[in-house]
């Protein structure tokens, strides 16, 4: 660094001085960095040098994307790990300080637009011999997410733009995820803008442990704060969200005139669903290999009981109704009545007239967390089939303004609703049948001129309808190793460059890449601490079997001692069929 | 100087560069680092030099008198080339090999030439050892018939000693690249004997390193190796 000066400490108008500019790189917008100081500058750093663009002078944006060393000490002299190659530099008379130069390579990103809000590619990379330096955490703070910050919010009160004064934490609606992975601790906080990924869909993706639940929840309780206090609906197949009630009473989420966020829970015996509610698809799903002919009677006997005035009728009304269409004695009616009494009626999960009303459900400024790690996969699916067709009839009535209809007499939302899959591939799986692909395909490609958001988070990207996930406009991908995986994200998210998926195996828990309409470029980021805890911990298993086993202990055994073959054999020459 | 009491084989660990054996004298030089060096024989000393003595990549030193201060300039015998003006002569001749006690002279005009590479300079201590060796390249040139004698293993190993206690041999590349197809040669001969030098397990590794470097380097010019 001391080539540099006393200037290299400078953080005045840029960051830290970091480097000089060698040369055009391989690609068009790539070119090649000197630097002697081997610590300051990381792959994935933000650097910034200036240009001038349509005679305003521009700071543009650059990613290191690469580093290697361009002088040092040979390997040779690495050749014993006894001896420092310092040693033996020292030795031969080779100069050892200051003699590291690595090259950097950089990728440009362009300079901040506050017309188009966003980055635009000044093609034109720097002179060689320009001088870079780490660009501020303030501005990248304002430019990085996609919060739409515009030439009025960067001018400071002597009338400057200046990109750097916006105060970013102060604006609402945003989630502050966590912050820069390669600056410290809480130096750039990434703000991630809610109003974009609740309209554009969102997928988290991350192995199992890498902290996917984790970064849910943090999103979660953003959506909660009270400058947003969001309608979240999330699908917790596990259970992992019964802390989220930790909410209520932190200061951290009252707001003004008393806000607090409320958290439901419901289990599966509030979440039954009313047979006339089922479409005439999911009650195929859920029947065992209907024939043409079952399946036809189906549709007329299932069409006609839509008709009724009445939503409370049940298997037996719909098996009167087929009795009456087609005869007393048709054999695929009594066919399809062993089947529906069998999947249906025998099924807690339906019934004929309770039905929880939206209203309940879902409300501004709730999280409901709908618990249902007891039900079966099929169940789960049916019960998320059922809750968004009517949720998002109920949004697309809102939106198309019926609630003045008199012919309407369905439910009406007239807020956006956000929902959350936790096991997103349950839900809307890649191969293999799920009454609730459709609905999510819907939501996912029409949701966003309904107000509907879909947050889908899951361990397998590869297992999810590629239709679904390539519709998830914002993606938070964590540690992924399976390369099935990456090639699903490779092929499905469009932000996903090469230089994101490269991080990808690096990653530890708690880091993630954030990417896609809601950022203006991809960032590494670590995410922040929850501020409840986090309810998806591992079993711990030594620990449970030791306290399992003393129970055991101190409770009467029945179980006999094992029979290790000391005693008399029995029935072993029978089987061996020598009698 | 005196030659007339050469110091002995024994002597060869002194530290002292008094009484060393003269081995030959400048006769003329290629560049500012490269001399060459008529080796003495029984007609110009009584002592003349052995074989072993003045053998490739045998550490030599040119004791000069600089500006009042007295500098050894150390080099390395890194060449040799024999001459014989009698070669490819076919007319008759004054002696024969079997009448030696008749001849003006023509058996002894047979000389043996040595090429010496300069290493670097030391200054010589009131006691007759060096100190503050350098490594550097001498910047003074030697003259015809200085004399060249022969560096104690000693003083080898003071020229070789860094002031940190470390070894030192910074003319390295300097050497390889003078002695050019024998540079690895010498230079391993070089480091054979600063082995016996700096017997401790901590100079014998960086030894190890350095030597097994110019191994492979030059097996590599040589396309023995990649």
């Amino acid at each position: 660094m001391s080539s540099f000066g006393p200037s290299s400490e400078s953080t005045g108008d840029g960051g830290k001085l970091v480097g000089t500019v060698a040369g055009p790189g391989d690609g068009p917008n790539e070119f090649f960095i000197v630097t002697p100081d081997e610590q300051a500058v990381k792959t994935g750093e933000f650097i910034t040098y200036s240009v001038i663009v349509e005679g305003e002078p521009q700071d543009v944006i650059a990613r290191v994307t690469n580093r290697e060393q361009a002088r040092g000490l040979p390997e040779t002299f690495m050749a014993d790990p006894n001896v420092a190659p310092e040693t033996v530099a020292g030795t031969l008379g080779v100069p050892t300080e200051d003699i590291d130069l690595y090259r950097l390579e950089a990728t440009v990103i362009g300079f901040y637009d506050t017309q188009m809000q966003t980055f635009a590619n000044p093609r034109q990379l720097p002179q060689p011999g320009t001088r870079l330096r780490t660009a501020p955490d303030k501005m990248l703070e304002a430019v990085l997410p996609n919060i739409g910050v515009d030439e009025a919010d960067a001018r400071t009160t002597g009338g400057e733009v200046d990109l750097s004064s916006v105060e970013v934490p102060k604006r609402d609606g945003l989630a502050h995820m966590g912050w820069l992975l390669n600056r410290e601790a809480g130096a750039v906080d990434v703000h991630v803008p809610i109003d974009e990924f609740a309209a554009t869909h969102l997928a988290i993706l991350a192995s199992t442990g890498s902290g996917k639940s984790y970064t849910a929840g943090v999103l979660m309780e953003e959506m909660m704060k009270p400058d947003v206090r969001a309608s979240l609906l999330v699908f917790d197949p596990h259970g992992e969200y019964d802390t989220l009630a930790e909410m209520r009473g932190e200061d951290i989420f009252e707001g003004e005139s008393g806000y607090q966020p409320e958290v439901e829970y419901f289990d599966p015996d509030n979440l039954q669903i009313r047979i006339s509610e089922l479409s005439i698809g999911d009650v195929m799903s859920i029947l065992d290999n209907p024939s043409d002919r079952m399946q036809e009677r189906l549709d007329g006997g299932w069409r006609a009981m839509q008709q009724r005035e009445s939503r409370t009728w049940g298997v037996d009304e719909l098996l009167v109704e087929m009795y009456q269409q087609y005869g007393e004695d048709d054999s695929s009616v009594g066919a399809l009545e062993w089947r529906l009494r069998r999947s249906i009626q025998r099924n807690d999960l339906f019934t004929t007239d309770v039905n929880v009303p939206l209203e309940e459900l879902v409300a501004p400024g709730r999280c409901t967390v709908l618990q249902m790690d007891t039900l079966s996969r099929r169940d789960q699916q049916m019960i998320a089939t059922v809750l968004l067709r009517r949720l998002y009839q109920a949004r697309l009535a809102a939106v198309r303004g019926r609630e003045d209809d008199p012919n309407y007499d369905g439910e009406i939302i007239d807020f956006p609703l956000f929902s959350l899959f936790e096991e997103g591939h349950r839900f809307a799986p890649a191969t293999g049948e799920a009454p609730s692909l459709s609905i999510m395909r819907t939501i996912t490609s029409e949701g966003r001129k309904f107000g509907f958001g879909l947050g889908i988070i899951s361990q397998r990207p590869s297992k999810i309808d590629q239709d679904v996930l390539s519709q998830c406009g914002t993606q938070v991908t964590m540690k992924i190793q399976n390369p099935t995986d990456q090639d699903a994200i490779k092929n499905s998210v469009e932000a996903a460059g090469e230089d994101v998926l490269r991080e990808l195996p690096g990653l530890t828990p708690g880091q993630a890449v954030v990417s896609g309409d809601s950022m203006n470029t991809p960032v590494l980021i670590q995410v922040r601490k929850r501020h409840t805890q986090h309810g998806a911990d591992s079993i711990p298993a030594t620990q449970e079997w030791r306290t399992a086993h003393q129970r055991h202990q101190e409770q009467p055994t029945r179980s006999e001692s094992a029979d290790m073959g000391g005693g008399e054999s029995s029935g072993e020459q029978n089987l061996l069929g020598e009698d | 100087m005196s030659n007339t009491s050469p110091s002995d084989q024994s002597d060869s660990q002194t530290t002292r560069i008094t009484d060393c054996l003269a081995i030959g004298s400048i006769v003329s030089s290629n560049s500012h680092m490269d001399y060459t060096v008529e080796i003495f024989n029984e007609t110009d000393r009584e002592r003349a030099p052995g074989p072993a003595e003045c053998e490739f990549g045998q550490p030599v030193f040119i004791h000069k008198t600089i500006q009042d201060t007295e500098h050894v300039i150390v080099g390395v015998i890194y060449d040799t080339h024999l001459v014989d003006p009698d070669q490819g002569r076919s007319g008759p001749r004054l002696a024969q090999g079997d009448q030696k006690q008749f001849t003006p002279g023509y058996v002894e005009e047979r000389t043996k030439l040595a090429g010496v590479a300069l290493l670097g300079t030391a200054e010589v201590a009131a006691d007759g050892s060096i100190e503050n060796p350098s490594h550097q390249m001498p910047r003074w040139t030697l003259d015809v018939e200085d004399i060249v004698e022969r560096c104690p293993d000693g003083v080898t190993r003071a020229f070789h000693t860094g002031t940190d206690g470390g070894i030192l041999i910074a003319y390295m590349e300097r050497l390889l690249d003078l002695a050019g197809s024998l540079g690895a040669e010498v230079m391993l001969v070089l480091l054979d004997r600063l082995r016996e030098s700096f017997p401790t397990d901590e100079h014998q590794r960086v030894l190890d390193v350095i030597e097994k470097d110019v191994r492979w380097q030059s097996s590599v010019d040589r396309g023995v190796m990649r």
